[in-house]
């Protein structure tokens, strides 16, 4: 049984050194590496951050997946150290505030983000080095080739042990602030090991999803590891279909939003195309497997998918569970449920909402005790999910207990927060978000003193709405922007203590 | 074929909206209703029919399919 990262990346080094780990695009050229290589990188820099001082400290990574990222996390979590990655499109400001809430010590910078290094150096104190994640020299920081050079040829280090800290991962929370779910070693070598899927060494994988994701850590790089795939780096989103050509991907993980933009292509194609012709222009030709998580997903996705030949398996995981609590299998699978529970994933039912006991449950919330003692009542994890499991242990999801919003593209997004920041503004009376369809609507209830105090017009009260919400978008990545504006006539609904209803948010007059 | 038919052709593959009711003014995500990732994928579609290579934050502030064409003109004649 595996306890540790490091045991995991160990099996896989001893398994298949001579294979190919990892695939990555430079301009259009295609570069490679080998777990032998990949693993005498990785524990290059694990010596190396010894070697600099660093032991049981928390360790930022910002920027998008890239060779040099997985390296440097795969450094810091088969150590001592503890990972923590950010979303390197969240604005610099909220940055700032999550590497000195996380206690980081050091970060790993993409090059893409360097001008936020001089910010970091004013603003989070605690940040004693800063790394570009490079492999070519900067004239102005030094780069992970310094922290390689540092320990290279050193003896190998010890691995972190099962109950230590491996990782912290933010999410969004339902008190507007973002909360850092800290993971055992443990919880995730466990959460690896306990789904069963099964592929031969060699496999290619292409990798999508936001490399700050527990989804994608874990099930694309820890378990495609694990497995002795080739996990091949997509570079930008907008090059995902063509990227699939390139590397010609057998299984891929995506959020819902994914299979709905691919499908809108497939429709629109030519009729009269075949559509193993067309599946072969679109998915490379090789894929056959697509795991999908973070949302919801239509079941109509999951036939129209299988016409092209690609089987789509629902599952459900959250990062306070490392993050997969149940998965359709290639060879169990049941439509519109998501999937059997995982082996180490003990699920119950409690008034509606689904609960979580076993090993991947997280250690808690990073410096929020209260929020660890009610999400982890009881010793089980409850997810806020309201859902069922069936006769044949398949797990349904019928409706959310928390506030949160889980956009299609599997960003969980916090109303509170954004609304405490609209609500900032005098001519916002009442504020509500609300996702819908693909992205966020405002719903808004003027404030009335301030509206008949500048006898203002219907339109003008919309346009002055609009700023507001513009104003917000142009500080915010493209997910968290808001796309649909409804000014209320009447003031929200309220319950007995006075708190606006949510469900009843859409309701006017 | 001309460059603002191939262009629209390839929005049409996001929305319901056909290529012949389309005007400048319309906004991606609001108007035509796209999501992020339709977006993306539309400028990852846009580089490979006309060969050229976008700034992804540039290509990002673009919100209406008139400034989207501006953008493509100004690529294709570089």
């Amino acid at each position: 049984m595996m306890r540790t990262i490091g045991e995991l990346l160990d099996h896989a080094l001893e398994s298949y050194a001579d294979l190919p780990a990892v695939r990555w695009l430079k301009k259009k050229e295609v570069l490679e590496r080998s777990y032998r290589e990949l693993g005498e990188d990785i524990s290059a820099v694990r010596n190396g951050l010894a070697e600099e001082g660093f032991h049981r400290d928390h360790i930022a990574l910002i920027g998008t997946s890239s060779v040099e990222w997985v390296t440097a996390y795969f450094a810091v979590t088969t150590g001592e150290n503890v990972a923590v990655p950010l979303d390197a499109g969240l604005p610099a400001e909220d940055l700032l505030e999550l590497l000195n809430r996380a206690h980081a010590k050091a970060l790993f910078l993409s090059p893409k983000n360097k001008s936020l290094a001089e910010q970091v150096r004013v603003s989070c104190p605690g940040i004693q080095k800063i790394w570009l994640l490079s492999e070519e020299k900067d004239a102005d920081l030094e780069t992970i080739e310094a922290v390689k050079a540092a320990g290279a040829g050193k003896a190998n280090l010890f691995h972190g042990r099962p109950e230590d800290t491996a990782t912290i991962i933010y999410t969004s929370g339902t008190t507007g602030k973002n909360k850092g779910v800290m993971l055992t070693q443990e919880n995730i070598a466990q959460n690896v090991e306990s789904v069963q899927y099964e592929k031969e060494p060699g496999c290619v994988m292409m990798s999508v999803l936001p490399v700050h994701h527990a989804f994608c850590l874990v099930m694309d790089w820890m378990k495609g590891f694990s497995l002795g795939a080739v996990v091949c780096i997509n570079d930008s989103f907008m090059h995902m279909v063509r990227n699939m050509g390139i590397f010609k991907p057998e299984v891929m993980l995506m959020v819902p939003l994914m299979i709905e933009m691919i499908h809108k292509r497939l429709s629109a194609a030519d009729p009269a195309i075949p559509k193993n012709i067309l599946a072969e222009k679109v998915f490379g030709g090789n894929l056959k497997i697509i795991f999908t998580g973070g949302a919801h997903l239509d079941p109509y996705y999951i036939d129209q998918l299988a016409e092209y030949g690609v089987d789509v398996l629902e599952g459900y995981g959250m990062s306070e569970c490392s993050p997969v609590i149940s998965s359709n299998m290639p060879d169990h699978h049941k439509k519109g449920s998501i999937g059997r529970p995982v082996p180490n994933a003990e699920v119950r039912i409690e008034n509606g909402e689904i609960q979580v006991r076993g090993s991947s449950v997280m250690k808690g919330y990073l410096d929020m005790p209260k929020e660890t003692e009610e999400t982890l009542k009881d010793g089980w994890l409850h997810t806020g999910d309201k859902g069922y499991l069936d006769e044949d242990g398949f797990l349904f999801i019928n409706g959310r207990v928390k506030n949160l919003i889980i956009l299609s593209n599997g960003e969980n997004i916090s109303p509170e927060e954004i609304e405490n920041r609209l609500a900032l503004d005098p001519l916002v009376g009442e504020v509500v978000i609300t996702g819908e369809n693909n992205g966020l609507t405002a719903r808004i209830y003027p404030d009335q003193d301030l509206v008949q105090i500048k006898h203002l017009s219907g339109d003008a009260v919309r346009a002055g709405l609009q700023d507001v919400i513009d104003g917000f978008n142009k500080s915010q990545p493209s997910y968290r922007q808001i796309t649909g504006l409804v000014v209320r006539k009447n003031p929200f609904i309220r319950n007995a203590t006075g708190k606006i209803k949510r469900t009843e948010a859409e309701v006017d007059g | 074929m001309d460059k603002a038919v191939e262009f629209k052709n390839i929005v049409a593959q996001y929305t319901e909206i056909a290529a012949e009711d389309m005007t400048d003014e319309m906004r991606f995500r609001e108007d035509l209703g796209f999501s992020s990732l339709d977006f993306m994928s539309f400028l990852g579609e846009l580089e490979d029919t006309f060969d050229v290579e976008l700034e992804q934050e540039d290509a990002l502030e673009v919100r209406t399919l008139g400034e989207a064409l501006e953008m493509l003109d100004r690529l294709t004649e570089e």
